[in-house]
């Protein structure tokens, strides 16, 4: 009996308690708050938006260089081992007449282990800009998100595309505000704008350089070699796509970290396009007409 | 040793024996040679698979081929896998304190044509099993697949494909070893090697 | 040629190694032996026990190895710590008994072999990473005595009833220290023996598989491989087959039998 009861009056309690919590969040959501916040103008906006950008929003340790003071605390002898990032990389894009065309591998290793074949490292900004993914999967996954809510925000506030200058610019600035934090990324934004077809190189130094052929990862110098032997302004879509292709498969091949599928995407004045996703197993064996000789029922 | 990396695995069948090897040779994330089998045949029925730092593994190989050469001089047979294995081990642990950074795994059939195989460490501590062992990158990846993959008592053709998944299915997952595999497989009647159809990335 | 025989270490590629670990590249681990093994003395002789585990870092290396090495027709000796140093040192002491043996026309002593592995482990200063615990059975003057002894890699040596070594040794030391007693049978020695070393195996990371237990007395030595065996492994009741023709081949060639042939040839890179 003492049992029982002793279970009734828990389940009452809890159902009190929950009741009183309910009352207390309805409270706290003010709607007048929110709406006037709405109304606020313009170039308040655009103040407040400069002002986030020299704020720092992670938890930092406290120590004026951050950066420095992780690497003392992983060189101690009983320091756990760091999360390795995602380091090998093949990715390109260059200009040319009909656009952009951006390539990448799409394998994640860590150290020598292969966690992915099928990460992608293009990133879509908006429907008119790309980033490319080199270095830290979550640095530039994190950062080109945001960028790409900056860009919306702009479009929204200005009633017109951002230009490929002012995006790049924009991540440029952040990471700046981060260097020597640990940041690590190299990405290649593009994009067609007033302008035409844009390409620039960001990296976690703050560099911000405007081109027409890059390449970044530790693939890269792989793929520059067949780039810049095949490339040439007035190529046709398809040579520029399979040029792009043939590019990053060669660094796969000759790159240990780089490889799985490739993905090739082309910039138009209207947008980026997918093109293709293929494995580069399936190119190799296209590439070299390699066919087992056996009747291989699961490879075929 | 993840310099060069690499992956060798032996399993044995009944009456038979099997060594895959992958076919990679790189200078750390470099890709250098994609037609580089890190097995070596000592006799007819007896081979060494050699993972590890490449340099040493073809002075090794080297070393070994003009022991055995003696050997055959003087006792005018072949060695053994056996005698091979301990020849081997002797040699490596002479080096205990400078080693060779290789870790060789060697198999065949006996004068009975008994399936051998042993492997061991870079300073010679002999591993005697019955069923698989492996060697080089990728070693913890493979080891649960050729426990759950093994089963005693294969034929050759059995064996052949058991060992060519575990092969594939480690290269997979392994960024220093791959390109490519050949596997050798050794009977009383006959020896043969198969390449692989592989990534080349 | 005297070159090939010579035998001892060689230091030749010392120099070398030290600079390719100075670039920043790894030499793999050694093969270890994590390791309980345990020795006691009962009424007639001396129970020697150990564990069947190599571990290479990680990983278990080697489910079953033998640990209880061979040294004369009447001293065993069990081996913790590296493989190949257990292995090798096991095995030179097993050959100058042997010699001294066949010198002396006598049968070895255990103190005899005693003090050569000291003397030898010693030398190198515990760089010979040898753990042992010797034992067996001396005949003199038609008098029995079982005799048992650890032997640390530095060369330092102990006398005990009952001894444990290895990473396993304080998990195998709690047993014998609640249960041993003197003067045992032989079959409540080899009982005490295999509780202390499944103490190790269920308790020690280092220690695994099964039980391995070697009984020496003046009748002469059993040899039990595999005395108990804790942790069999279970087998999928429908193993994986692969159809014939899975694994995709992109060309098959026969390698000819070579004969007597002397191979003389150049490691070449292809390709």
């Amino acid at each position: 009996m003492m049992c029982e009861e002793a279970m009734i009056d828990r389940d009452d309690y809890a159902k009190r308690v929950r009741k009183e919590r309910k009352n207390r969040i309805m409270i706290e959501i003010n709607f007048d708050k929110i709406s006037s916040s709405i109304d606020s103008n313009h170039e308040e906006d655009i103040t407040r938006d400069l002002k986030y950008l020299s704020t720092t929003h992670f938890e930092l340790p406290p120590n004026s260089k951050p950066g420095e003071f992780l690497d003392q605390v992983w060189d101690h002898p009983n320091a756990p081992k760091p999360i390795e990032m995602a380091h090998g990389t093949t990715t390109l894009a260059f200009v040319f007449n009909g656009g952009v065309i951006v390539a990448v591998d799409s394998k994640s290793t860590q150290g020598s282990y292969v966690a992915s074949r099928t990460v992608k490292k293009v990133i879509e900004i908006t429907p008119n800009l790309l980033g490319t993914m080199a270095g830290g999967a979550a640095d530039c996954s994190f950062w080109e998100r945001e960028l790409g809510r900056r860009c919306r925000l702009y479009e929204l506030r200005n009633k017109e595309l951002i230009s490929v200058a002012a995006a790049s610019k924009i991540l440029a600035n952040i990471v700046y505000s981060y260097k020597g934090y640990g940041l690590s990324m190299g990405t290649m934004i593009t994009g067609w704008d007033k302008t035409g077809p844009c390409l620039y190189y960001v990296d976690n130094d703050g560099t911000r350089l405007k081109g027409q052929r890059f390449s970044v990862g530790s693939g890269s110098t792989y793929a520059y070699g067949v780039l810049d032997s095949g490339y040439k302004p007035d190529l046709t879509d398809q040579e520029a796509q399979e040029l792009g292709r043939r590019a990053v498969y060669h660094a796969t091949h000759r790159d240990a970290m780089s490889g799985g599928f490739i993905n090739v995407y082309h910039v138009k004045e209207t947008g980026w396009v997918k093109i293709s996703s293929d494995d580069c197993f399936k190119l190799y064996q296209k590439y070299y007409n390699v066919k087992p000789i056996n009747d291989n029922n699961n490879n075929a | 040793m993840a310099y060069n990396g690499g992956a060798v695995i032996v399993m044995t069948g009944k009456n038979c024996v099997a060594i895959a090897t992958d076919l990679r040779f790189g200078i750390q994330h470099q890709t250098v040679s994609n037609n580089h089998p890190k097995v070596y045949r000592i006799n007819d029925k007896c081979f060494i698979g050699i993972s590890g730092l490449v340099t040493d593994a073809q002075t090794l190989y080297q070393k070994l081929v003009f022991r055995h050469n003696l050997y055959k001089l003087r006792e005018e047979r072949d060695m053994t896998p056996q005698v091979l294995s301990n020849l081997v081990g002797n040699m490596l642990y002479e080096k205990r304190f400078g080693p060779y950074f290789t870790e060789p795994v060697i198999c065949g059939l006996d004068t009975q044509d008994k399936p051998f195989i042993s492997g061991m460490d870079l300073i010679g501590a002999s591993v005697y099993t019955e069923d698989f062992l492996l060697v080089g990158t990728m070693t913890p990846a493979m080891y649960g697949l050729c426990e759950t993959l093994y089963k005693k008592d294969m034929n050759e053709d059995e064996l052949f494909e058991t060992v060519s998944q575990c092969m594939l299915s480690s290269i997979e997952r392994d960024a220093m070893s791959g390109w490519g595999a050949e596997v050798t497989i050794i009977t009383p009647a006959k020896t043969y090697k198969k390449k692989l159809l592989a990534r080349q990335d | 040629m005297e070159n090939l025989n010579r035998g001892g270490f060689t230091f030749d590629l010392c120099k070398r190694n030290d600079l390719i670990e100075k670039t920043g590249l790894k030499m793999k681990g050694f093969l270890k032996t994590g390791t309980t093994i345990v020795g006691v003395v009962y009424k007639d002789g001396v129970v020697l026990g150990a564990d069947t585990r190599a571990t290479e870092g990680p990983i278990v290396a080697d489910k079953n190895c033998e640990k209880i090495h061979y040294i004369a027709d009447n001293i065993y000796c069990c081996g913790a710590g590296t493989a190949a140093d257990t292995e090798n040192t096991t095995n030179l002491i097993s050959s100058k008994l042997k010699l001294h043996q066949l010198a002396t026309g006598k049968q070895p002593r255990v103190i005899t072999a005693l003090t050569m592995l000291k003397q030898m482990l010693f030398k190198y200063q515990g760089h010979v990473s040898a753990a042992l615990i010797l034992g067996g059975v001396d005949v003199i003057g038609g008098v029995v005595t079982p005799s048992l002894f650890t032997i640390h890699p530095h060369g330092s040596t102990d006398q005990l009833p009952y001894v444990t070594m290895g990473s396993g040794s304080l998990a195998a030391m709690a047993i014998f220290e609640a249960f041993y007693k003197k003067d045992m049978t032989k079959l409540e020695a080899m009982t005490l023996v295999a509780d202390a070393i499944k103490s190790g195996i269920f308790n020690d990371l280092g220690s695994g598989s099964n039980v391995d237990v070697t009984v020496i007395s003046q009748e002469g030595v059993e040899i039990h491989r595999g005395y108990e065996k804790p942790n069999e492994r279970k087998y999928r009741s429908n193993p994986y087959n692969f159809k014939k023709g899975t694994a995709p081949v992109l060309s098959t060639s026969t390698l000819e039998p070579l004969g007597s042939r002397i191979i003389i040839e150049d490691v070449t890179m292809e390709g």
